[in-house]
């Protein structure tokens, strides 16, 4: 049967499922409900110009949900997210679900700006992110919500004050003043052709003093705007009593500025306006390429905290009502629907259920809770109604002070002291010193206060760091791009170096080491069936041993048809029950097994499934979560670099031995809360180790943003990716070696590159001493030092990763 | 060859480039480079129907402007000092 794309998401199907349409002699067909009102409703508003805007792009199918529209609306949610301008107008800041393309943020922007009361709206088409202006008078927020979910598109709110607006900012401001520098150096540069020129052939000093005139006009702004970063630190490094590159370059710079004007006015030596323009703009630059590196604004870690509920149901009296989770006090009872996140810590009182505490954990199985038992906000509720009291109330319970500690621990993230940091103290200390000694050396040897002063200033120009302040820059973005295109993503230039000198590398079990999702080891045909019953039954749920099995029929069998099964129940945290014609089918684990007086053999170390047909059992399968391919030799290679590596679980300590001995790591940690992690992390820090920690989850956000480099899978947890500095895309254990030998190879170049920076000063100083350098010689010098940093630095993209 | 026209030929070219300088430090300053995507994609469905959109959500604030103005002039007008 040939499969038929929808007319609006594009996604195919087979033909007998699609809701078949007739209109104008055109044959629609629809996958779902959804699409077919989102289809109708941009026909007759004349928006349907988006299907040819949309080309083949797929989209989700339109989901049409009006549920929890009113907590848009409640007052709580108005503090959080809103706020009012001046003139009575809202404003607000969404992420937009579901973009997948251009003519998605047409169609957005199109409906709003047709619904009255919008006053604005834009929507980036980077990262989906929408800035809305109403007038509250006209039109209600959740209106404007419904608006965007009724073409099949899903909003949340989202705090920008975070972080983001911040690095946009510092960013404007460094590409500005990069452009003034730009500008200013390539047109002295042209002057300083006719001024070279007229070094060497003769030039009338009239000519001259024009030439210098124009250039002083261009350099002003670039010394004073474009370098006032320069200045800035070297303020702050001298409150603070440091010397360091700032202070070098905004006195090398300023100090040749200067006596340039006096070589202008008095019409005497040659004006240095070029190399002060080529200091500010290379040292400038090589500052621009370590901001555009740093990590970029926090997206989502803004998702997380907008898709937790603000309100919750209360029972009062056999009364229900929503209360804002700010008024949640001690001993209320909180009502929880299938699907709903928990927010407030609290016990059981009323129903049983199955939650999923992967979040705090990190363990993908559901965890099933009955009365009693205690319920900690963070985790899903998955498959029924539950009451439970709250022992906490909401700024203390589990989710809130994790939010908390996360943000903390991003703030307080130990910082690296950087080589060329220290190398330039050092440097910037021993030039001053240097240039300070030449002044008053001429001074007494020459007797002549003017050859002192711009022999002095000569050894600052020249040693003025051009190629020290692109040695790390240079290296760091080459080992970027090359990490890059082998899916191993650096957040920030500086963590490379980080990397190069850390010796410890901290492992999460579930979802790191291992798969993260169980999958069929050992299977047990007992009697003849029609693996498509099975293969049906388990697709109703999403449990993930169901998928696990799902995956391994897919694998198995060639031919699986999806059958019409009836009645399907889920028994919590148990199994699912269903009919097929007149079988009954049932799968679920072995408690519910014996629940059916059925006698089997339940002594595994894996988790089991059975499979019973009108009370027979025909299946049984042994599911644990695997291995990730290559994780053993790739930590035996980290291990062979000198890194000690442990593993922190919050599984229990015998599953996690378990994966520790067949992947040959000796330290084990288990059992350990989201807090413990990072209790753990700080006490490595405490002993003098530089930690690198991987993980995927919720529950490593924290260890992970208070270690010193934190990896994330790339299907991992939103937070654990938004708070990490590397991002592993494919996945792969060995990427982790990978990382491990390019930051190395990038930290060695930075220190070729440095040794070369010095090197060069060693030759080039001496010179400037002994008086020999003119404004050309210095020009040249620091271009062709430049270059040789560039080029060593390109020799990274050399490095071969493959096993001898 | 008289220092005037150099000095006048450094000075216009000069000005002409501080010019353009100027118009796209305004433009950073102002975001219209922030939206990479945007940049690229957006000129795709960018026609004359946009242009009266945006007209339309100019006339939309006005309009918001003049009831605000409105209203604070009704204020105004039956505004009584307290006796």
């Amino acid at each position: 049967m040939a499969d038929i794309a929808c007319t609006h998401c594009n996604l195919t199907f087979p033909e007998e499922v699609m809701i078949a349409e007739q209109q104008n002699n055109k044959q629609l067909f629809f996958c779902c409900k959804g699409c077919q009102g989102v289809y109708h409703l941009l026909n007759s508003e004349g928006l349907d110009t988006f299907y040819d805007k949309l080309g083949d792009t797929k989209l989700q199918p339109a989901i049409q949900s009006n549920e929890d529209l009113e907590k848009f609306d409640l007052e709580g949610f108005k503090n959080k997210y809103i706020t009012t301008h001046e003139d009575g107008l809202c404003e607000i800041n969404l992420i937009i679900e579901g973009i997948h393309c251009s003519a998605c943020v047409w169609l957005n922007e199109k409906v709003l700006h047709k619904t009255d009361g919008v006053i604005e709206t834009s929507i980036n088409y980077t990262n989906n992110k929408a800035k809305i202006i109403w007038d509250p008078e006209v039109i209600k927020l959740s209106k404007i919500i419904e608006t965007i979910r009724s073409i099949g598109y899903n909003a949340y709110p989202y705090d920008p004050k975070l972080q983001e607006e911040r690095a946009i900012s510092t960013r404007k401001t460094y590409y500005s003043r990069i452009l003034v520098a730009v500008f200013g150096s390539m047109n002295i540069m042209w002057l300083a052709v006719a001024h070279y020129a007229g070094y060497f052939g003769g030039i009338q000093q009239s000519f001259k003093d024009i030439l210098n005139m124009a250039e002083f006009v261009l350099a002003t702004p670039v010394l004073f705007y474009s370098g006032w970063i320069f200045f800035r630190g070297a303020y702050y490094g001298y409150k603070n009593n440091i010397v360091n590159m700032d202070t070098l370059v905004a006195s090398g710079a300023l100090s040749a500025y200067i006596y340039s004007i006096y070589a202008m006015i008095s019409q005497s030596g040659e004006v240095y306006f070029d190399s002060v323009v080529m200091i500010i703009t290379f040292v400038l630059v090589g500052k621009y390429l370590e901001v555009l590196s740093k990590k970029h604004a926090v997206d989502t870690l803004d998702s997380l905290m907008g898709s937790t509920p603000t309100e919750v149901t209360t029972l009062k009296d056999g009364v229900k009502s929503l209360v804002s989770i700010e008024n949640i006090i001690v001993g209320d009872i909180i009502e929880l629907k299938p699907g709903e996140k928990v927010v407030i810590d609290g016990e059981v009182t009323w129903g049983q259920g199955s939650f999923d505490e992967s979040s705090l954990t990190g363990e993908n199985e559901p965890i099933y809770k009955k009365k009693h038992d205690t319920i900690l906000s963070g985790s899903l509720c998955l498959d029924s109604v539950v009451h439970y009291s709250a022992t906490k109330d909401a700024s203390n319970s589990m989710l809130t002070s994790i939010v908390n500690l996360l943000e903390e621990s991003i703030t307080k993230k130990p910082r690296i002291e950087q080589l060329a940091n220290t190398v330039s103290g050092y440097f910037s200390t021993v030039i001053l010193i240097i240039a300070l000694l030449t002044f008053v050396g001429w001074y007494f040897w020459a007797d002549s206060f003017e050859q002192a002063l711009i022999v002095g200033i000569s050894v600052i120009v020249i040693a003025c760091p051009c190629a020290l302040g692109l040695a790390t820059p240079m290296a760091t973005l080459v080992g970027i791009s090359v990490a890059a295109k082998r899916g191993i993503l650096f957040k920030e230039a500086s963590f490379l170096e980080t990397m190069a000198k850390s010796d410890v590398l901290a492992l999460d079990k579930t979802g790191t080491i291992t798969e993260g999702k169980p999958s069929v080891v050992k299977s047990e045909y007992i009697e003849a069936f029609d693996p498509s019953l099975l293969y049906s039954l388990v697709s109703t749920s999403n449990h993930p041993i169901s998928k696990g099995i799902k995956v391994y029929l897919e694998n198995k069998h060639e031919t699986l048809e999806l059958l019409t099964i009836e009645e399907i129940t889920s028994i919590e945290a148990k199994g699912i029950k269903a009919k097929y014609k007149n079988q009954s089918l049932l799968g679920g684990n072995a408690e519910l097994m014996k629940a059916s007086k059925l006698n089997i053999e339940t002594d595994s170390h894996n988790a089991l499934f059975f499979f019973t047909i009108d009370d027979t059992l025909v299946a049984r399968f042994e599911l644990t979560d695997t291995i990730r391919e290559g994780a053993a030799k790739a930590i035996k290679n980290i291990q062979d670099l000198g890194v000690k590596v442990v593993m922190l679980t919050g599984d229990h300590e015998q599953s996690a031995q378990k994966v520790a001995k067949q992947v040959g790591i000796e330290e084990v940690y288990a059992k350990l809360l989201p807090q413990d992690k990072a209790t753990l992390i700080d006490t490595f820090h405490q002993d003098g180790h530089i930690v690198v920690m991987a993980g995927d989850g919720i529950n490593d956000a924290i260890a992970l943003a208070s270690s010193d480099i934190s990896i994330a899978m790339g299907n991992g947890a939103d937070v654990a990716i938004s708070v990490s500095d590397i991002v592993l895309l494919d996945e792969k254990p060995e990427s982790l070696y990978e990382s491990y030998k390019l930051s190395r190879r990038t930290f060695g170049a930075v220190k070729e590159n440095l040794g070369f920076s010095l090197l060069y000063n060693v030759v080039a100083v001496p010179l400037a001493v002994m008086g020999f350098v003119n404004p050309l010689v210095a020009a040249l010098s620091m271009s062709l030092s430049s270059l040789v940093v560039v080029g060593n630095s390109m020799r990274i993209k050399s490095l071969k990763f493959k096993d001898k | 060859m008289s220092e005037n026209i150099v000095i006048l030929m450094i000075g216009i070219s000069t000005l002409l480039g501080a010019i353009g300088l100027l118009a796209l430090i305004w433009a950073v300053r102002t975001g219209q480079f922030d939206d990479h995507s945007k940049f690229i994609d957006a000129v795709r469905h960018d026609n004359e129907e946009d242009l009266k959109d945006a007209a339309m959500m100019e006339e939309k604030k006005k309009a918001y402007k003049e009831k605000i103005k409105q209203e604070k002039r009704e204020k105004e007008k039956n505004y009584r000092p307290a006796d």
